[in-house]
């Protein structure tokens, strides 16, 4: 009997155990569960931040070497937010070929006709900044870039531009500090003549 | 109880190895993406250093075009090849280490040459092309940037070259690299291309001294080729090598520059003040010529000396040992008698010393260049240009030894229309009272200007002279 109790009694104890044990082991389990499910979504909330930041910063990079190649060999600049044109020397001829420069009487040289030139535009329109070369077609340089603000302060023989997008790391919004953060300077020294101001070359 | 155990131990090990295997996953996402990032910045860097070493190509170029303007030896284009070709002027190829890049090779090739486009009819002065490709070698794999215009602005040659002796061929790379072109060209800066410009101190201690410009081969800068205070411009540039320049309060039209240095009495100018100046004038040598008229060979009373109308034959050179001229005495310097176009050069070995009345006259239709050795002491008025015009009367000081002292002094003179450059010499021009106007260009060792001398510099005198330096007028980067 006192056999045969303990063999009922230990049932129950085990059952009791059970009971709490599963509650408690449900419990450690959806804690390590929220736990992991919080981190991995904070993981790729931040990979997916990381990632957004990192090709934002990309197209900056390249919007600002774009237009600092341009600038470099620009003879007249206008600027504006978000769209600036630039005219460079009509390098090549119609089949792509340099041209050897002809004097211009004043100190200076030209390439191709007298008074030509090409013209570049950069231009932020639906959310994609573009560079288009005379009538050839518009290159996008960078997509989803609603966020993206270009500025060109021209100062005669120096051009800086200015380029800052909004980036989200958080989900209330960045900060105004941390868009700031995201600014990207480019100061170009125009190496040759302006035609569009009296200005020298360095 | 062992298979309890051995149930729960499986079950931690499939979630070990689930958990491990997203991790994994992210790692390597994350790895990835960092991987292809880090590249691109990496070739970005390397684009960004190619485009200086580029740059360098037009700097090296433009040193040995310097270096030929020097009196002979002076070693100009030695250790370059002149490969054949059209008006190949010289050709390197340098490989210098990179000290941004830890010691990364980096190539330079330039190829300078002088198409006959690049001449000026005015005055025959060549332009010259600059063309030059940095290279340098991309570390890491032979992988482009995930995105089209990256490669389309980014020209990486991955595995195919696209330049070769600065023209656009093709060729095969055994390891990947970055090259950029550049084409620039240069054209030569007159000795004459500031109103005053000095080696050392530049001293204009009367406030009322003016400097300002004209340009008198343009009617709405002077009248009737001279200069005309209603047309005034404001190019009368003063710039020194040294660190002081002396205004005085002058009212000077034009912009200053040192070098690092200051600018004292600076309220009357209406430029801008620049500390960043620094040309290294280039020594006047002795001519070296092979025949010249055989007499005079020295003037020390009235003489006349006849100019040729051809610049640069035996008829138009005199060797003088000195010029002295005293009392009344005049050195006149004959042309054809309608005044069409001659020329005068006198190599003056000694001093040129002009007291009193005496004169050194320079006829209708004469240009006149005097290189002198020694010391010049001009007094009255002791030069008279008929011209008036700068461009007309140029003295070239050839530069003494470092050991000796040698001067230029203008005194007491009303008018002086002449260029002076003398960068060995001390220059002073002095008297001349309110109504004292030197027109044209100094160049002195220093220069020191007293007693009311007004100064109106010709901006015509930047495109004649001879060559002191080469400008960068045009450049272009060649991204196909």
């Amino acid at each position: 009997m006192v056999t045969l109790f303990r063999h009922r009694s230990l049932p129950k104890i085990q059952g009791g155990y059970a009971i709490s044990e599963l509650i408690v082991s449900t419990s450690i389990f959806c804690s390590i569960s929220l736990g992991l499910l919080m981190g991995f979504t904070s993981l790729e909330r931040n990979y997916a931040a990381t990632s957004d930041f990192s090709l934002n910063h990309a197209d900056e990079m390249r919007i600002s070497d774009y237009m600092a190649m341009d600038l470099r060999r620009a003879i007249a600049i206008q600027a504006a937010r978000n769209d600036t044109t630039i005219f460079i020397p009509a390098y090549y001829d119609q089949t792509g070929t340099p041209q050897t420069p002809t004097l211009d009487g004043q100190g200076g040289v030209f390439y191709g006709a007298s008074g030509t030139s090409v013209r570049v535009h950069y231009y932020l329109m639906a959310g994609t900044i573009y560079r288009q070369q005379d009538s050839a077609p518009a290159l996008p340089l960078a997509v989803h870039v609603q966020d993206f603000v270009f500025d060109v302060t021209d100062a005669g023989k120096v051009v800086t531009t200015h380029i800052t997008f909004n980036p989200t790391f958080n989900s209330s919004g960045a900060s105004a500090a941390a868009t700031t953060a995201t600014a990207f300077y480019n100061t170009t020294l125009l190496r040759n003549s302006r035609t569009d101001i009296q200005s020298s070359v360095y | 109880m062992r298979r309890q155990h051995s149930t729960k131990a499986g079950s931690v090990l499939v979630w070990t190895v689930v958990v491990i295997a997203i991790l994994s996953l992210i790692a390597v996402e994350t790895l990835r993406l960092v991987t292809a990032k880090y590249q691109n910045a990496l070739q970005t860097s390397t684009w960004q250093e190619a485009l200086l070493a580029a740059e360098s190509g037009i700097d090296l170029a433009i040193v040995e075009l310097r270096k030929s303007l020097y009196p002979a030896p002076n070693h100009a284009w030695e250790g370059w090849n002149n490969p054949p070709g059209n008006e190949v002027t010289g050709y390197e190829l340098t490989t210098v280490p990179n000290a941004g890049l830890d010691g990364t090779p980096m190539t330079i090739e330039t190829n300078v040459d002088a198409p006959s486009q690049l001449i000026d009819p005015t005055n025959w002065w060549q332009y010259y092309r600059i063309r030059t490709v940095g290279t340098i070698p991309i570390t890491g794999p032979a992988r482009a940037s995930d995105n089209p215009q990256d490669t389309k602005l980014r020209r990486l040659s991955l595995h195919w070259e696209r330049f070769t002796n600065g023209i656009l061929t093709p060729h095969l790379l055994t390891a990947p690299q970055v090259s950029r072109r550049i084409e620039a060209i240069v054209r030569p800066v007159s000795s004459f291309d500031q109103a005053i410009m000095s080696v050392g101190v530049v001293d204009l201690t009367n406030q009322n001294i003016v400097v300002d410009s004209y340009d008198s081969s343009d009617s709405t800068k002077s009248t009737n080729g001279l200069y005309d205070p209603a047309k005034r411009q404001q190019n009368g540039d003063i710039a020194t090598d040294g660190q002081l320049i002396e205004a005085g309060n002058a009212q000077i039209y034009g912009d200053v520059a040192t070098n690092a240095g200051t600018v004292s009495g600076a309220a009357n100018i209406t430029g801008v003040e620049r500390t960043d100046f620094y040309q290294e004038p280039i020594p006047v040598g002795a001519p070296s010529w092979s025949s010249w008229n055989a007499s005079p060979s020295s003037v020390t009373g009235t003489t006349t000396i006849t100019a040729s109308a051809t610049k640069g034959s035996a008829a138009s050179r005199y060797v003088l040992t000195s010029v002295s001229l005293s009392g009344s005495k005049t050195l006149t310097v004959a042309g054809n008698p309608d005044g069409s176009q001659t020329y005068v050069e006198i190599y003056v070995t000694g001093d040129i010393s002009v007291s009193g009345t005496g004169q050194i006259v320079v006829q209708p239709g004469v240009t006149a260049t005097i290189y002198f050795a020694g010391n010049v002491d001009i007094t009255g008025n002791g030069v008279l240009n008929s011209n008036n015009q700068p461009g007309d009367l140029m003295l070239y000081g050839i530069q003494p030894p470092t050991t000796s002292s040698e001067h230029v002094n203008f005194g007491g003179n009303s008018q002086i229309t002449a260029s002076i450059y003398a960068p060995g010499h001390d220059v002073t021009v002095n008297g001349g009272g309110t109504n004292g106007h030197v027109y044209g260009s100094i160049v002195g060792k220093t220069v020191t200007m007293t007693g009311v001398s007004n100064l109106h510099y010709d901006e015509r005198l930047g495109s004649t002279g001879v060559i002191n330096n080469y400008k960068i007028v045009s450049w272009f980067e060649d991204n196909r």
